[in-house]
């Protein structure tokens, strides 16, 4: 197996985009059709860094739930880093997103974890303040992102990529 | 009847059909590979996950991958996996002899149905979801637009009680420029620039009372309900008032203008004598401001218990589309350069409803409009003793008055009534405030108190209220700015016998003078 992989999991409430983060980042694509995951799809995407050396991330699209199950805990496992997704239309999704991150600390106490607040092109929807990204930002990343446009999504996962090779 | 036998062990024919019958289910690949994850056999059908036989390389490695970071000292299932070629799949890794074993079982068609129902599930939940959104925004936006709603009109009722209160401050000085015209008007020797010069003042004088008239029943409308004030109206005063105020502007612009009355004899009609001469003088000025060239004429005529008045002019007439138009407040009906406030024909409407009336007009571009206007007597809506009390307590005073006092803070209206008062032999006090007033009426009781209603300190009203409450008989004349019914039941109740309002129609206050004069 190669050394310059990682493991990097999306998790988050269903309908948050986590799918369509993947199929932006992976394939540069994006439906406007709602197909809820069941179990896990895997990809995989080598990302050039900034030192010149290449990050290959294996992307787990885990179906979303807002709790941590046995089966979505099993797909955990040996996971570098973490994406949690919310949408930002729908607060309750990153309350989840918290959720999830706090659950999955017992498997990962040292995964890296970045959150996604997505939907960034409805954002005259949103429901989550800027406050609140304010007061999230204090203890750890957040990125607003596009599924649709694209916004924000190269971004994460190259933040991600950065942090594991670091 | 005996039951079913059980065994403890399958029989190993029974095994091998249970074995084939999941083997075809399940359609499991089976994939071998040493320590160094070279694979080294496969079993079953590859293509089924998307294998390729001619790129096992790039397959093994995706394989691999789902591995990564996992230990890898004991066995690992993952369920649904979604294979490259999109298939779904459980997967177990099996560690044998150094090496490991990939077991791949097809789970399609389970994955199939869970996504269904999860599918189903959680889209109703974002309907639903959304649906409460839209809800709350609703209830929101209603919420927002109550509170608007309240805020314009409460920004509506300030607008309205701003013209009420500029309209009703008019009205005070206007009473002392009428009343002062009319004393310049009646001196014969007056030279010609001076005659002229008064004609101007009359007509600007004319336009601004019209204006504030029109302004103070549009704030009214919205503010109150629309009482009518019966009262016994002298058609014949009405008519030669009007005559006055509008002959000498509609000859200066070179109009022929007449107006006329037919009156059947008997009883004087009652109606509401200030909304009745609100609505000729907008009609009027009207046909005045509109009208180029030819002539204004207007009828009054009271036959059968209704009056029937009509202004006809030959002006520039109103378009068959502007029809409705005109009748909306501040809408000129495209003639914005002819001056006007766009409130008159909104108001002649209203008042011509209020009344009970029935109004209709005739119009031809070029040639002229016609009004015409049916109002009915309103005998059956006035309390007949307090309407007819007015004008009889007036006989009651002119057989006995000589004497008056005048209580007005305005030094020019007070000495304008001491002039008019004078001049037809009364004995004359004036005072600025009810408390002297009341002071002066108890010493030494005129036979007339005419009182203004806003003074400063004690009003007028209650200035009459005490006089009342401590035996004064004399005849009381009441004076107000405001001319609303409520205002005038306010100085009656106060003990007033007569209430008129500013500005004074002083041909009318003079004749009355002069009677009382004669008969005394």
């Amino acid at each position: 197996m190669s050394t310059n992989a990682s493991k990097v999991c999306l998790l988050g409430d269903f309908g948050v985009g986590k799918t369509s983060l993947v199929a932006r980042y992976v394939r540069n694509t994006f439906s406007d059709s709602y197909l809820t995951t069941v179990g896990v799809k895997v990809d995989s995407k080598e990302v050039p860094l900034a030192d010149g050396a290449v990050r290959k991330l294996v992307i787990w699209d885990i179906a979303g739930k807002s709790g941590l199950d046995a089966l979505n805990m099993s797909y955990l496992r040996g996971a570098s880093g973490l994406l949690l997704v919310a949408d930002g239309t729908r607060e309750a999704t990153l309350r989840s997103a918290v959720d999830l991150l706090l659950q999955s600390r017992s498997l990962l106490p040292d995964a890296h974890a970045i959150l996604l607040i997505n939907k960034l092109d409805l954002v005259d929807r949103w429901e989550v303040a800027p406050a609140t990204l304010v007061e999230l930002r204090k203890s750890m990343t957040v990125i607003e992102t596009s599924a649709r446009q694209g916004d924000g999504v190269e971004q994460a996962f190259r933040e991600m990529a950065t942090r594991l090779h670091a | 009847m005996n039951g079913p036998s059980v065994n403890d062990r399958i029989s190993p024919e029974l095994e091998r059909q249970i074995g084939r019958l999941l083997f075809e289910k399940m359609q499991p690949l089976l994939l071998e590979f040493d320590r160094d994850w070279h694979l080294v056999n496969l079993h079953g059908d590859a293509a089924l996950f998307g294998f390729a036989p001619d790129d096992a390389a790039t397959s093994v490695q995706q394989l691999q991958d789902l591995f990564l970071g996992m230990p890898m000292e004991a066995a690992i299932d993952l369920a649904f996996v979604q294979m490259p070629n999109g298939r779904n799949a459980h997967v177990h890794l099996m560690l044998v002899d150094g090496g490991h074993q990939v077991l791949l079982i097809d789970a399609q068609g389970e994955h199939d149905r869970q996504q269904a129902q999860q599918q189903v599930g959680n889209e109703s939940f974002l309907i639903a979801q959304q649906k409460d959104k839209a809800v709350r925004q609703l209830r929101q936006i209603r919420s927002e637009l109550e509170s608007q709603r309240n805020r314009l009109q409460e920004a509506n009722a300030l607008k309205n009680a701003l013209i009420a209160t500029l309209s009703h401050d008019f009205r005070t000085p206007l009473a002392s420029i009428f009343g002062y015209l009319h004393l310049l008007e009646e001196e014969p020797d007056a030279p010609l620039e001076t005659r002229n010069s008064l004609r101007a003042l009359r007509r600007n004088a004319n336009y601004l009372f019209a204006l504030a008239e029109n302004l103070l029943e549009y704030a009214r409308s919205e503010t109150r309900s629309s009482l009518l004030a019966p009262v016994v109206t002298d058609l014949q005063m009405m008519v030669e008032d009007l005559d006055q105020m509008f002959r000498v502007q509609a000859e200066d612009v070179g109009l022929g203008f007449s107006i006329t009355l037919d009156q059947e004899p008997g009883e004087p009609p009652i109606l509401d004598e200030l909304r009745l001469r609100q609505i000729l003088v907008n009609l009027i000025a009207n046909a005045i401001r509109y009208t180029q060239s030819g002539s204004v004429r207007a009828s009054l005529a009271w036959r059968g218990g209704s009056l029937v008045l009509s202004v006809r002019d030959t002006g520039v007439g109103i378009a068959q589309e502007a029809s409705e138009a005109v009748f909306v407040p501040f809408n000129r009906a495209g003639n914005a350069g002819n001056g006007g406030a766009g409130l008159g024909l909104s108001i002649v409407k209203r008042l011509v409803q209020q009344m009970l009336g029935t109004l209709e007009f005739e119009s031809k571009l070029g040639k002229g409009t016609c009004f015409r206007i049916e109002l009915p007597d309103l005998t059956h809506l006035v309390q007949k003793v307090d309407a007819r009390a007015e004008s009889e307590a007036g006989q009651m005073l002119a057989e006995r008055a000589s004497s008056v006092l005048i209580v007005d803070d305005d030094p020019d209206m007070s000495h304008l009534l001491g002039e008019i008062m004078a001049g037809v032999g009364f004995r004359v006090r004036v005072v600025a405030d009810a408390t002297r007033a009341v002071e002066q009426a108890l010493a030494d009781p005129p036979d007339i108190l005419l009182v203004d209603v806003e003074l400063p300190g004690l009003s007028g009203n209650t200035a009459v209220f005490r006089l009342r409450a401590k035996g004064y008989r004399g005849h009381v004349v009441t004076i107000s700015a405001t001319p609303t019914e409520e205002a005038r039941k306010v100085a009656l109740n106060a003990g007033a016998n007569q209430f008129m309002t500013k500005p004074i129609n002083i041909e009318q206050f003079t004749r009355a003078m002069l009677r009382v004069r004669r008969l005394d």
